[in-house]
């Protein structure tokens, strides 16, 4: 009796504590999932829950709900939602689904007039008697947005290549009809993707906002799938993929068409091997002249480098000394020295181009004749490389400063050489400097005076042919043909910068070189002594010939070779000077005979006539 | 005298209300001595809504780069959840197509200025409070600082098409007195959460500003198609 009352008691006390749930008991399996509801116990039975809930247009949406493994409560009424959305501040009142959709699943659907956006939504599954809360949802419908397919996918073909291999196309389709696009209520964008039948992998397009994209590069003879989704814009969930789309293009194959492709490739490649076998075989040569331009480096026939060396000045001196090597060369017909000509008594003249042809062709004579006198060393600069020829009938001054710079021997009619730095065409040849060449033809292409030679006409006969190397600077040309030498750079520095004058614009001069290699310290002195006529202003003239005056220090870097080029007329800076008497005939220039007469001149570079290197040479 | 004080008085403040009203772009109808080029008000729609576009397409990265930082901790306690605790709550704005399009464009236009002038001073303070956080990631910060710095022109925007579209020149109107300031927010959660609602909410804003604003440009153009449900 006991027990029993006690057995009572806990059942009501149980009761009692499973009713603080506000859940009723009816059997024990109940009870079951009562405990395991309240202390949290996952159940071993699935729970009826939301599955899904949907809004295709921003204006409706759904729920739907699956009773998981109670499938007693599949029947209409048992499982029932309540939703409230909150306005304002407002928690807003729990109301039933306003329309359950019986289907396959269960729905519960709100029309227009229950759908807010950018409300909350809280959802409830509950059972019929509302006691048994399964499942809850809250969101905001604009969130839960999947917009229907797009629809009526169609394509049109823009154009095929010409090979015949490719064909672009313009697809376009439409928004789906529940979605209110043109009212702006929502916005949606779309995502293309296609590929060929037999590929596994779609290429996915960027995202488009318009109804129409433009396919390129597609391959004749290929059938294509195209599907479409979208999205709203900002969101993130998509749409199912519309309905595929297929595009095929029929092309005929034309066999030429692979043809040519691989043939021009063939050649391109056989092209490119016979290059390289060139390059290779010829070595250096080839190599050497394309890649690397000929770097002047200080060469004078006969005369081995290395004496040009610091240290071995005796040894040059005597071999330069011998005047042997270039005596025979002078007794050559080709010495500019010899036949220049010049007229000195039309200074204001201008030299018309007829002048400038007659030096031009002197020029080109000389220069044919030069190129026995040249080494083979295609590091030696000098004003008869081959391509002097080439030298069109330009204003001699022009022609001659352009191109090559090492060809830049002459000065321009107005008196002016290039880059007297540079002028110094021994020096910058044994220093092996091509960028000082450059400077010379840059500065030479400006076809102004740049630097203005001084002008030593009048000093033609007080100059000492000591003074004077190989390379005679031509101070003028006259109209008739003749070209001035002038006597050579000064040291003074009333010689080099000085204001040319205008009047005294047209005269070519030879620039003679400083060779110091074959000017001593007598020599220098005379440099020095020379008076200077028509100076212009010009630092880097003076600096030459200041390097002219201490050319003896220089020696050893000076182009030895310029003995060798007796008649090679390279440019300034140039420390000696002898004035051209004229162009004869067979275009040579005769020196001026008042120059010529100056015999104690020493070493003469270059435009001495075979009498003065006599007298020169000891 | 009193009378002629108080319509002086009265005169002199219609004079500065407009004034002091909000800038406006450069008087043409006086002829300033500055030449102004005016827009033409599609072309304005057009520039608006991109902004609004851009600033809601932002707004929506911050909340999921956000979300991403705080990933460790339990977000949307049960308590907050679906309830709306946006700051702009006070200003009604119907949430369906329908109900919209019953609502005149003065003001719709009015509620969509007052969304935007709401959301400067707590975006400014977003801008702030997130670098209080750990491990905030640079584009978050970016992003924030992007869209603080994008609203005062967007408000400008709506300022512009206001003026024109409404033909109306100083905007003095009994909706402003109601504007919900930032500082008397009742709710005050913790930070994190708060933090996360303001962006949230935020991101519904814009969105909300888009939507509006689109719906306006469509029934500028095609009176009738737009009107019609």
């Amino acid at each position: 009796m006991a027990t029993q009352w006690i057995f009572l008691w806990l059942i009501s006390s149980i009761g009692c504590l499973a009713a603080d749930e506000v859940i009723t008991i009816k059997d024990a399996d109940k009870l079951l999932d009562v405990i395991n509801f309240t202390t949290n116990i996952p159940s071993s039975q699935k729970l009826p829950h939301f599955t899904t809930c949907r809004s295709p247009e921003q204006e409706t949406f759904s729920c739907w709900w699956s009773v998981g493994d109670y499938t007693n409560l599949t029947g209409p009424g048992m499982l029932r939602v309540f939703y409230k959305r909150s306005f304002k501040n407002t928690g807003g009142e729990w109301n039933e689904c306003p329309d359950y959709r019986v289907g396959i699943e269960n729905e519960c659907y709100f029309n227009t007039t229950y759908t807010s956006i950018w409300v909350p939504y809280n959802l409830e599954l509950r059972s019929e008697n509302k006691d048994v809360l399964y499942d809850e949802r809250s969101f905001n419908v604009e969130d839960i947005v999947i917009p229907d397919p797009p629809v009526n996918l169609n394509w049109t073909l823009l154009n095929t290549s010409q090979t015949g291999l490719h064909y672009d196309i313009l697809l376009r389709w439409e928004a789906p009809p529940t979605a209110d696009v043109a009212k702006g209520w929502i916005t949606l964008i779309y995502e293309v993707q296609y590929r060929a039948v037999n590929d596994t992998e779609w290429k996915v397009m960027e995202h488009e906002k318009e109804s129409y994209l433009s396919i390129y590069g597609l391959k004749t003879n290929t059938i294509y799938e195209i599907r479409i989704r979208c999205l709203q814009l900002n969101f993130d969930k998509f749409s199912r993929f519309s309905d595929i789309v297929y595009v095929y293009n029929f092309v005929p194959v034309t066999k030429e068409s692979t043809f040519p492709v691989a043939f021009v490739l063939i050649f391109i490649v056989v092209g490119v091997a016979i290059v390289l076998m060139l390059i290779i075989f010829t070595r250096q040569h080839r190599l050497m002249m394309l890649l690397l331009p000929p770097v002047p480096i200080p060469k004078i026939k006969g005369i081995d480098p290395e004496l040009l060396k610091k240290g071995k000045l005796d040894e040059l001196n005597s071999i330069l000394s011998n005047q042997q090597t270039y005596k025979t060369e002078f007794t050559n017909d080709d010495l500019w020295v010899e036949f220049i000509e010049l007229d000195i008594d039309d200074p204001d003249e201008k030299l018309g181009h007829s002048d400038t042809h007659r030096l031009l062709s002197l020029e080109h004579l000389k220069s044919g004749k030069s190129l026995s006198m040249k080494d083979d060393d295609s590091g030696r600069a000098s004003c008869y490389e081959p391509e002097i020829p080439e030298m069109d009938s330009l204003p001699f001054n022009v022609n001659l400063m352009e191109g090559n710079p090492e060809k830049a021997c002459v000065l321009n009619s107005e008196g002016t050489v290039p880059n007297p730095d540079l002028s110094s065409p021994n020096a910058t040849q044994a220093k092996a400097e091509p960028e000082k060449a450059k400077i010379e033809s840059s500065g030479s292409e400006e076809n102004m005076p740049v630097r203005p030679y001084p002008l030593i006409q009048t000093q033609m006969s007080n100059q000492s042919w000591a003074n004077m190397d190989f390379y005679a600077q031509v101070s003028d040309i006259t109209p008739a043909g003749g070209v001035l030498l002038s006597p050579g750079q000064q040291c003074k520095s009333e010689k080099t910068p000085e204001k040319e004058k205008p009047a005294e614009a047209k005269k070519y001069q030879f620039a003679m070189t400083s060779d110091s290699a074959y000017t001593s310290e007598i020599d220098a002195k005379k440099l020095s002594a020379i008076p200077a006529t028509n100076e212009n202003d010009q630092n880097p003239e003076k600096d030459l010939s200041k390097e002219n005056c201490i050319s003896t220090e220089n020696q050893s870097e000076e182009s030895p070779y310029t003995a060798n080029e007796t008649t090679v007329i390279t440019m300034p800076p140039v420390s000696d000077y002898t004035s051209v008497h004229m162009v004869d005939s067979q275009h040579s220039l005769l020196l001026n005979p008042t120059a010529v007469q100056t015999k104690d001149m020493s070493m003469q570079v270059g435009y001495l006539t075979p009498d003065q290197m006599s007298s020169i040479m000891p | 005298m009193i009378i002629f004080q108080v319509s002086t008085w009265f005169f002199v403040l219609s004079q500065t209300w407009g004034t002091l009203g909000y800038p406006l772009e450069c008087k043409d109808e006086q002829g300033s001595s500055n030449r102004c080029i005016s827009i033409p008000l599609d072309k304005l729609f057009d520039r608006v809504i991109q902004h609004v576009e851009l600033i809601s397409r932002v707004s929506e990265e911050c909340c999921s780069l956000f979300e991403e930082m705080l990933v460790p901790f339990p977000l949307q306690p049960k308590t907050s959840r679906g309830v709306n605790i946006c700051i702009t709550k006070a200003i009604p704005v119907p949430g369906s197509k329908s109900e919209i399009q019953q609502i005149s464009d003065k003001w719709l236009l009015h509620s969509v200025l007052m969304l935007v002038q709401t959301w400067i001073e707590p975006l400014t303070y977003l801008q702030e409070t997130l670098n209080r956080y750990d491990d905030v990631p640079d584009a978050l910060l970016n992003k924030t600082k992007w869209v603080s710095d994008k609203l005062p022109s967007l408000e400008q925007g709506i300022v512009l098409l206001i003026k024109k579209m409404l033909q109306e020149g100083f905007l003095m109107t009994e909706l402003q007195q109601t504007l919900t300031h930032f500082n008397k927010q009742p709710e005050v959660l913790e930070s994190t959460l708060r933090d996360y609602t303001l962006f949230n909410c935020f991101k519904k804003d814009a969105h909300k500003i888009e939507t509006i604003l689109k719906l306006l440009k469509c029934r500028r153009n095609h009176k009738l198609s737009c009107l019609l449900y």
